[in-house]
């Protein structure tokens, strides 16, 4: 009786049910406190964990039984190129400014986090995982596979950075007397993805779809190059 | 639009999304491309939207209301952060500096550079205006 109560527990019947409930839990706690510091994966995740924690399931029993949310992201990814295509004219009128600032903001994200944490005396792995910080998490996971870098420090790692913007940049700028919108939706798109095309979007239409435009491409971009940088295809 | 209309052009446009996945996956494992297979799949899609011209509705609907989810879909790799064994204090500390100070410092370069090429090429296409 135990043993298959155990079963159950460790499997999709019960987790996906979870997974579902922590997520709608996470959105709530989101919305009702109005704050980017609780981005929904922050609540959800650690209602998860708690969860876990106090009936003993395993993390990689845990992991089993959510593999449909786990096959769901490959169409994600696939997903960014609507929004990615709807927002295409934009560059061509702003043109190579936007490009430009793309390429550099792409380069300079993780290169910044890595020269500090290299100071810091952080291990490998942290390295590795850093290496993926610009980039949206779905497009982040598939590039953290294929490095080989740890997928959870790499969630860790982007929704703290995309928390850490949309908190902090849109202040940060009006202090710099920066009030174009266009330039704070770009930002944020490059350094806070998700996190900060919502928050992007809140602020206004335009703001929206600069960011929305920054991390699509920044995502792209840094899938295509990071690879090849780390040496993962030999 | 009657519903069952609604629910084939749901269906075709979650048909594309899973086509344009496996696609890009089978392409990156068989020309073993570094770069992963969505993003592959991706690529595909919005060469096929340019060609094509616009936006499919059903694949419309499908892709929002697939990217409003999105947080579900990495629930289970967050998790994992809570499960992270192998990393000492001083590595967790080296993180938290990284990122915080990483994320302002190229948010504010970001910001300022764009803000110094779009004031350039301003000025550049108000000068060949006045010519």
């Amino acid at each position: 009786m135990t043993e298959q109560f155990v079963s159950l527990l460790q499997g999709p019947l019960f987790i996906l049910p979870l997974n579902v409930a922590a997520f709608l839990f996470g959105l709530q706690l989101y919305r009702r406190s109005g704050t980017a510091l609780l981005h929904p994966i922050v609540g959800a995740s650690a209602l998860v964990a708690a969860v876990l924690w106090s009936l003993d399931i395993d993390y990689t029993d845990y992991q089993d039984a959510s593999g449909l949310l786990y096959a769901l992201l490959g169409p994600a990814v696939v997903a960014l190129a609507i929004p990615l295509k709807q927002n295409l004219g934009i560059i061509r009128r702003a043109g190579w400014p936007l490009a430009v600032t793309l390429v550099v903001g792409a380069v300079l994200a993780p290169v910044v986090a890595i020269v500090i944490a290299l100071l810091a005396g952080a291990a490998r792995p942290v390295l590795l995982a850093l290496a993926g910080k610009a980039v949206t998490t779905p497009i982040a996971l598939a590039v953290a596979d294929k490095i080989h870098a740890a997928q959870s420090l790499t969630v860790g790692i982007v929704v703290f950075s995309g928390v850490v913007a949309a908190v902090l940049g849109p202040a940060l700028l009006r202090w710099l007397g920066i009030e174009d919108h266009r330039i704070l939706g770009f930002a944020l798109g490059i350094n806070a993805h998700a996190i900060g095309t919502a928050r992007a979007l809140e602020i206004s239409a335009l703001c929206g779809a600069f960011a929305a435009l920054a991390m699509g491409l920044c995502g792209a971009l840094t899938a295509l190059a990071l690879p090849l940088l780390t040496g993962a295809g030999a | 639009m009657s519903a069952p209309r609604e629910t084939l052009h749901w269906l075709s446009g979650a048909a594309i999304l899973a086509a344009c996945s496996l696609a890009g996956r089978l392409l990156s494992e068989r020309l073993a491309l570094p770069v992963p297979g969505s993003v592959v799949g991706m690529l595909l899609l919005l060469a096929g939207l340019l060609l094509y011209g616009g936006v499919p509705r059903g694949l419309a609907l499908v892709s929002s209301q697939l990217l409003r989810l999105l947080a579900l879909l990495f629930l289970p790799a967050a998790v994992g952060v809570f499960f992270l064994r192998d990393l000492d204090a001083g590595d967790w500390l080296a993180l938290l500096a990284a990122t915080t100070i990483g994320t302002l410092l190229s948010f504010t370069l970001c910001a300022l550079l764009l803000k110094k090429l779009l004031s350039n090429a301003e000025l550049r296409e108000r000068r060949q205006g006045d010519d």
